[in-house]
């Protein structure tokens, strides 16, 4: 089977860089920020595939590089170095070509794939959603984007969405910002999944929810991810979100993958030092 | 369309008002210096070459604040030439404070004739309307711009907008009137309707009336659009498609005037403005284009009907 995404490479510095950055950070420094020119390698060399259907977890400590992967292959800033490459049929859009990097298309055909083809969920609902817009609004932004053209079709999808999400459709026409923080999260989901994206990312969705709330949104997730087939990629600190909804987990440290593997494997049996602390260290 | 005049440096006297005669030798024709006028004819060309973008220009210091139609004014210097016909109007009306200060000083600095009628007319600078009559292929139409930027409401970023705007994203725009319509069920935006120009940039008509969008769509005449606080140049060229922004299950619709007709002239086809009578209190109607209310006085038209050309062959 081949895979649908493909990242190599995957590198993201802040600061000017000097000949020692790469030599000097990583885990076995214990740092990713350079002591000499002060620049700080959120992600190096990073490498992955994910396969139709499946979801991978990122996995790991703050500041380790996680979020800026995810957040790269969205487009929402520029990577320093990088291949990324998608393979993506069917929903109807305009095809990709396998062998193109991603990252030199232009600003105007990614905006274009990442509003096809993809979906995110942030961990903050105000990094996803416009709070001044109705929720109803919020999804039918990416469809506008999409060239929907009729008010009532797209309130309509809204709604539909909202109801697979388990957002009281009633309140489709209402701020973002008078919703409860599971509530927005949902929004987010339905504004993700609006126009049927191959790619799912989601990036510490559960953080910040209280418990119970979090065990539905999971519970959500896994179920709208299992009907839909959407290749999913799920970044996330909590070993129990990873344990739920991944088949296979790649563990960062030091903005560089340390371990990879199924995440039975790698929740039951930790290889590497680092992945054996983590999971020591579950309450 | 200017003749260029000789351009020498000279202290303006103290009561330059009394002093000014037009192109004496002391000020450049038309008031703006030969530079300037060159400057702001290669971005009307630019404007023209790519309908609906705007183009940033140096918007120059004019004897008229900012916000008065300085940016209008600006165009009208640089294009004008001894043998055109000018109207000025103002929301329709050719003899309103602004209309005529600025005829006062086109005619001071240049000599040109002015008029009141829209089809002697070589140029017509205009603010928030757009003359009754039908434009021709030789007139061109100078708008007078607050804000140029059709993104503005959405977006407060300058460079934000102009990544829109390069990347033809204006889902932003169209997320504003779905909202609009949630909430109100139709779309409430009066003047300022956003419309796409020539399939490719969303443009701000200016402030004219829904009733004026139509007007610009395949216009026979130059529409040209300029901004002087905010130092931008845009343009319509004649016969370029112009669409405002419409849904499908909700469409673009102009003003409906509810079969009411004019007050003086009785024409029932034309954008009225309401007129409250101090005394009684009560409401009547007139055409806001005075000139052409005029004019159907004069040939006491039937209803409807649009006067015929006067001064014709």
């Amino acid at each position: 089977m081949k895979p649908i995404l493909q990242v190599r490479n995957l590198t993201k510095r802040y600061g000017k860089g000097c000949p020692d950055c790469l030599e000097r950070t990583g885990p076995p420094h214990a740092t990713n920020q350079c002591p000499r020119c002060r620049s700080v390698l959120a992600c190096r060399a990073v490498d992955f595939a994910l396969y139709p259907g499946e979801v991978l977890g990122i996995v790991g400590e703050s500041g380790s590089g996680k979020s800026t992967v995810v957040r790269l292959l969205h487009f929402d800033f520029e990577p320093t170095a990088g291949d990324f490459f998608l393979r993506l049929n069917g929903n109807g859009a305009a095809p990709i070509d396998p062998a193109q990097n991603l990252f030199a298309l232009s600003a105007f055909q990614r905006r274009q794939i990442r509003n096809e083809r993809m979906g995110i969920v942030y961990q903050s609902a105000r990094m996803g959603l416009r709070m001044k817009v109705s929720a109803g609004g919020n999804i039918a932004e990416r469809l506008l984007m999409a060239g929907g053209r009729h008010v009532g079709r797209m309130r309509d999808r809204a709604t539909e969405l909202l109801a697979q999400t388990e957002v009281p459709v009633q309140r489709v026409d209402e701020l973002p910002r008078t919703f409860s923080g599971g509530m927005q999260q949902r929004v987010q989901i339905a504004k993700a999944l609006s126009t049927r994206p191959a790619l799912l990312l989601l990036d510490e969705v559960t953080t910040g929810l209280d418990v119970s709330v979090q065990a539905r949104v999971l519970d959500l997730i896994r179920s709208l991810q299992q009907e839909l087939g959407v290749a999913t990629i799920v970044v996330s600190h909590d070993l129990g979100v990873i344990r739920l909804l991944t088949s296979r987990t790649v563990v960062m440290r030091h903005g560089c993958i340390v371990e990879e593997g199924l995440s039975d494997q790698i929740l039951e049996d930790p290889q590497h030092p680092y992945t054996q602390l983590l999971v020591n260290s579950t309450l | 369309m200017t003749q260029p005049g000789p351009l020498r440096a000279g202290t303006p006297p103290a009561d330059w008002r009394s002093s000014l005669p037009p192109a004496d030798g002391r000020y450049s024709y038309a008031f703006l210096d030969e530079g300037a006028k060159r400057e702001i004819r290669r971005r009307m060309l630019k404007a023209v070459a790519i309908p609906g973008c705007q183009v940033p220009f140096g918007s120059r210091e004019m004897p008229i604040a900012r916000g008065w139609g300085t940016g209008g004014l600006q165009l009208t210097l640089a294009l004008i030439g001894p043998e055109d016909m000018l109207k000025v109007i103002d929301q329709g009306a050719d003899d309103s404070v602004n209309a005529v200060n600025i005829k006062k000083f086109v005619t001071r600095v240049t000599g040109v004739a002015v008029t009141t009628d829209t089809r002697a007319a070589t140029l017509i600078q205009t603010r928030h309307r757009i003359p009754e009559e039908p434009l021709r292929p030789h007139q061109v139409l100078i708008f007078q711009v607050p804000i140029p930027e059709p993104l503005r409401l959405v977006e407060p970023s300058e460079r934000e907008t102009r990544r829109m705007h390069a990347e033809a994203d204006y889902s932003r725009m169209w997320l504003y009137l779905y909202e609009d319509i949630v909430k109100f069920n139709e779309i409430t935006v009066g003047a300022r309707y956003p419309v796409m120009v020539n399939r490719r940039h969303l443009m701000d008509p200016s402030p004219i009336p829904r009733w004026d969008v139509a007007k610009l769509n395949q216009a026979e005449a130059l529409c040209l659009f300029c901004a002087g606080r905010e130092k931008r140049i845009y343009a319509v060229p004649p016969h370029t498609d112009v669409q405002p922004l419409s849904f499908e299950d909700f469409v673009f619709r102009v003003e409906a005037f509810g079969g009411r007709r004019c007050g003086r002239c009785g024409s029932t086809g034309t954008y009225l403005d309401e007129v409250i009578d101090d005394a009684t209190g009560g409401r009547t109607y007139s055409c806001s284009d005075t000139a052409f209310c005029e004019k159907a006085r004069r040939h006491h038209l039937a209803p409807g009907n649009h006067p015929p050309e006067e001064g014709a062959a």
